[in-house]
Formats: C-alpha cells, structure tokens, sequence
C-alpha cells in the first residue's frame, strides 16, 4: 500500500513537473509591464478586425504568466471557477459522439489561423476546424506522426471504464484543460476557439469507444 | 525570373530521392532530422536555389528604381552608408534616425520608403502574400534581404546590447518569447526553450535559448524552403510560429519583431556557428 501510494505520488509529481519544466529561465521578460507589452503589441500586429487583438489578453493566461504557472490557492480557484462556467455542452447531452468523425478531428489541423488579407494559408471559417491533437500526442497508433508534449492516448478507452463520470471528465478535458488544471500546457479547444461542443463528443468517442482504433491493435503490426 | 523559378522548383521537388540515398552514403540511418537533412544539403553542394534570389537582390539593392528612381546605396546598416559586409552579423541594433531598434529587413524596408519613395504597404503586401506555403511567390524584400545577409558569410553573429533602447528590445524580446498567449495557449518558449526529447507532431525543435542550436536555426536564414520553393527570412520565420500559435499577424520590422530577433540573437551570438545565407531548410 505505502509503495503504490509513493508511486501515485511521484507520478503526480512527474505530471505536475513537466508543465513546470520551462522555469530554468530566471525570468520571463518580468521587467516588461504588461501594460507596455500590451502597448507594443497594439503597433506590432496587424489587425483584420478588433477583437483579434483579445487573443493576446486573456485573463487566465495572464495569472499564469505573472506566476511562471504556479499559481496561488486563490489565482487557481479563480481559473478553475472562470473555465469551468466556459464549459459548453451539446444542446442533446450527448457527450459521446461518433469516433469516425472524432478520428477526422483529431488530425485536421485547420482553424483559427489569421493571415493578411491575401494570404492563402490562413483558415477559412467555413471549413470544419480540427484539433491536430498529432501535435502533441500518440493516439491512434495507425497514424505515422505524433509529438511527445503531452501523454501518449493509445489504449485510452483499454484501461478506461466507459462510464458517465470518464465520458464527462474526458468531455470537459478536451473543451476546456484549465477547467482542471490552471496553467495547463494544453489549449483550450471548446468555443469560442476550434472545437465545436459537438465534434469534442466525437472526440471523446474516438478516445473511449472499444471500437475505435486507439483501443485496437495497429492494423498494420509487425509480425 | 520564370526561369529561374521553375528550375527552383525543380530542385525542390527533387528532395524525395535523396531522402533514400542517404541511408546508402552513410551506412545507417541518420540520428536526427537535422544529421539526415544535413547529408541532403552536402548532396547539393553549390547547387543551391538561393543562389538565384540572391542575385535578384543585388539588382534591386543597386538599380535606380522607385517613384525616385534611387538606389539603396545610400542606406545606412550600421556601419555607415552602402556598407554591407558584416552588417547583418550585427543587427537587429539601435538606429538614432529612426529612434527604433531595427532589423535588417525592418531597416530596408525604411529605406525603400524613404530613399526610393515606395509605399510601405505596397512592398509588404507582396512581402506578405509571399510568406503562403499555397502561392509562394517572389518578394523583393525578400530578395534584398538575401543579398545583405549573404556579405556577412563566414562571420559569427555578434549582436549586442549597448544603446538602452537595446536592452530595453531584450527584455521586450524575451516577455514575447516566455509569455504564453494565442488560441493555442502556448508561449514560443514551451516548444523552444528545454527542448531536448520533444517533438512535436514527429517533427524536432531547436531550442531557440541554446547558443548552439539558436546559432544553427538563425546563421541559415534567409534560407531557401524546399517545400515552398522560396527564400524566407527571419521575420518569416517567426510569423509562421506566431501563425501556428494563432496569433493576429506580426508585421515585418515591427517592435515585436525586432524584439524577438534580437533576443534570439544574443544566444545565437554566443555560439560559434557562422552566417552561411541562404542556408537550405525543407519545410515551414
């Protein structure tokens, strides 16, 4: 018992620890105020429209900026309280949508890019946006390319119970990681950003579904 | 010109063969990306696509053109007017006429403007549908950019922090590296700072805070970009980040610009690799 608690300890702290990784820096341009970063951001980005200029002023990155990702007890249950009430869900409440569709979303890369008018690799909002979750993770473990930043999620679903309280949990990780965990390194997907509430069940599904090929042996396996 | 491009182009798309010939040269596959591209490069030689905006550059820097019809020769980089060999080496610095730390694509910008009388949304209107990996198209800016960069070959970088308006840029640099912001969340630093083992979607990242991998990444731009058959510069370097980062656009020589540049530039400073423009890199 008092193995498996030290093990669950050190994985926690492994976990918490990669996003902390970056804080050999002595600092991160602290002396720039974020008034006069702001300033210079104004006259350093080209704007199609006003409010593309938000994204560089959220209020829950700013915490975790100010504090190199640590946080405080009262800074972490102001970001708790402010992405979970962000959470949005499917209008029928069905968290557990259809993993072929999630399977799409999770490798297209396209959304939410901003060009000068003109430039022919920016994103068309009228195309379905996608997660490229490859970015970050191994996930279906038929797919040739993956990164290593965040957890590998093959055999998600395999040690996994499909049960209501996984389906939400895996549900509003995917919508919305800072509703969990403040300064996480992973973006928030659910609206207004990339992912409709819809394509983050497919999402959900492709992860939990037995059928899926992430809780499947590769297809084309060395014999 | 359409020559020069579709023989650019050519060259470009040959880069699938010798992917397959350089696990025959060295015996066994190469450790890392850059080990394996670098056998490509060496496979090139003097054949090098970048050659050829470079000479386009030249023409543009010294032929009378513009609603003025002057040449670039009068324009200052540092080392007082006309004079460019070793510019680059030490820019993005502080310039008192224009009271901004400057890089060298920012400065030539300027003197397009000034000396030339083009208008400065005409030569960033191209200078931007240019950065497209879609609809690669030439860019003068680009070119010219090239050109200087390239009379600095052979020497390190040393880019320094004397005016306060520079360590004032540094610090400026080093808040837009470290500051997470974006739809993505995620600060430059989080894929180019302690990088060592990560990768991200299969692709490796050069640690931007390193001297030697920042040395490496920055004494080969302006390079020329196999997949888009296309010299890029610094400033697009960062814009493709700031674009994956899904940021608004980052204009060319702009205050956040310069910053960034410099910041990385005093790492790469700190190292021993030397200026070899344009430097040959495959992908965005």
């Amino acid at each position: 018992m008092k193995t498996s608690m030290t093990t669950v300890g050190l994985t926690l702290c492994l976990a918490l620890g990669a996003a902390h990784a970056q804080d050999k820096a002595p600092d991160w341009g602290d002396k720039i105020s974020e008034e006069a970063f702001l300033k210079a951001a104004k006259e350093s980005f080209y704007l199609n429209k006003p409010e593309e200029f938000e994204r560089l002023n959220d209020p829950s990155l700013a915490i975790c900026n100010a504090t190199h990702n640590r946080p405080d007890d009262a800074q972490v249950k102001e970001i708790l309280g402010r992405e979970q009430a962000a959470i949005v869900y499917p209008k029928d409440k069905a968290l557990f949508g259809d993993w072929q569709k999630g399977k799409k979303w999770v490798e297209d890369v396209h959304g939410g890019r901003i060009g000068y008018p003109g430039f022919l690799d920016a994103d068309d909002p009228h195309h379905a946006n996608g997660g490229n979750c490859y970015a970050c993770h191994a996930i279906d473990p038929n797919f040739p390319q993956a990164g290593n930043m965040g957890p590998p999620l093959t055999n998600y679903g395999k040690f996994r119970p499909k049960t209501e309280a996984m389906i939400k949990y895996t549900y509003d990780k995917v919508y919305n990681a800072k509703a969990s965990n403040p300064c996480s390194l992973m973006p928030r997907y659910g609206n207004p950003r990339l992912l409709t509430p819809e394509q983050v069940a497919d999402i959900v599904a492709f992860l939990l579904d037995p059928a899926s090929p992430v809780n499947q042996p590769p297809v084309n396996a060395a014999k | 010109m359409k020559t020069i491009k579709r023989l650019a182009l050519s060259l470009g798309l040959g880069l699938g063969v010798p992917a397959a010939l350089m696990i025959g040269t060295t015996g066994a596959l190469a450790n890392s990306d850059e080990d394996k591209f670098a056998a490509y490069r060496d496979a090139l030689g003097d054949e090098n696509p970048g050659e050829f905006f470079i000479d386009d550059g030249k023409k543009f820097f010294h032929e009378k053109r513009g609603p003025k019809n002057e040449n670039l020769e009068k324009c200052d980089f540092g080392l007082g007017p006309g004079v460019l060999k070793g510019a680059y080496a030490q820019l993005p610095r502080y310039f008192a006429d224009t009271g901004k730390v400057e890089t060298l694509e920012g400065r030539i910008l300027g003197c397009m403007v000034k000396l030339q009388g083009f208008k400065e949304e005409d030569v960033l209107k191209m200078h931007y549908q240019n950065a497209g990996e879609e609809d690669s198209r030439p860019s003068e800016l680009a070119a010219i950019t090239s050109y200087i960069a390239a009379q600095s070959n052979g020497l390190k970088f040393d880019v320094k922090l004397e005016h306060a308006a520079e360590k004032n840029a540094y610090e400026m640099g080093k808040k837009m590296f470290w500051r997470r912001q974006g739809w993505m969340d995620l600060s430059c630093a989080d894929c180019h700072a302690n990088t060592q083992g990560k990768l991200l979607r299969g692709v490796e990242l050069p640690d931007m805070t390193a001297p030697k991998t920042a040395g490496k990444v920055m004494t080969a731009f302006p390079a020329y970009v196999l997949k888009d058959a296309n010299v890029r510069t610094q400033w697009w370097r960062n814009e493709r980040c700031v674009l994956a980062m899904r940021l608004p656009w980052l204009k060319t020589g702009s205050e956040l610009d310069a910053a960034l540049t410099l910041y990385m530039s005093i790492f790469a400073s700190q190292s021993d690799e030397k200026i070899q423009v344009p430097g040959i890199k495959p992908r965005a």
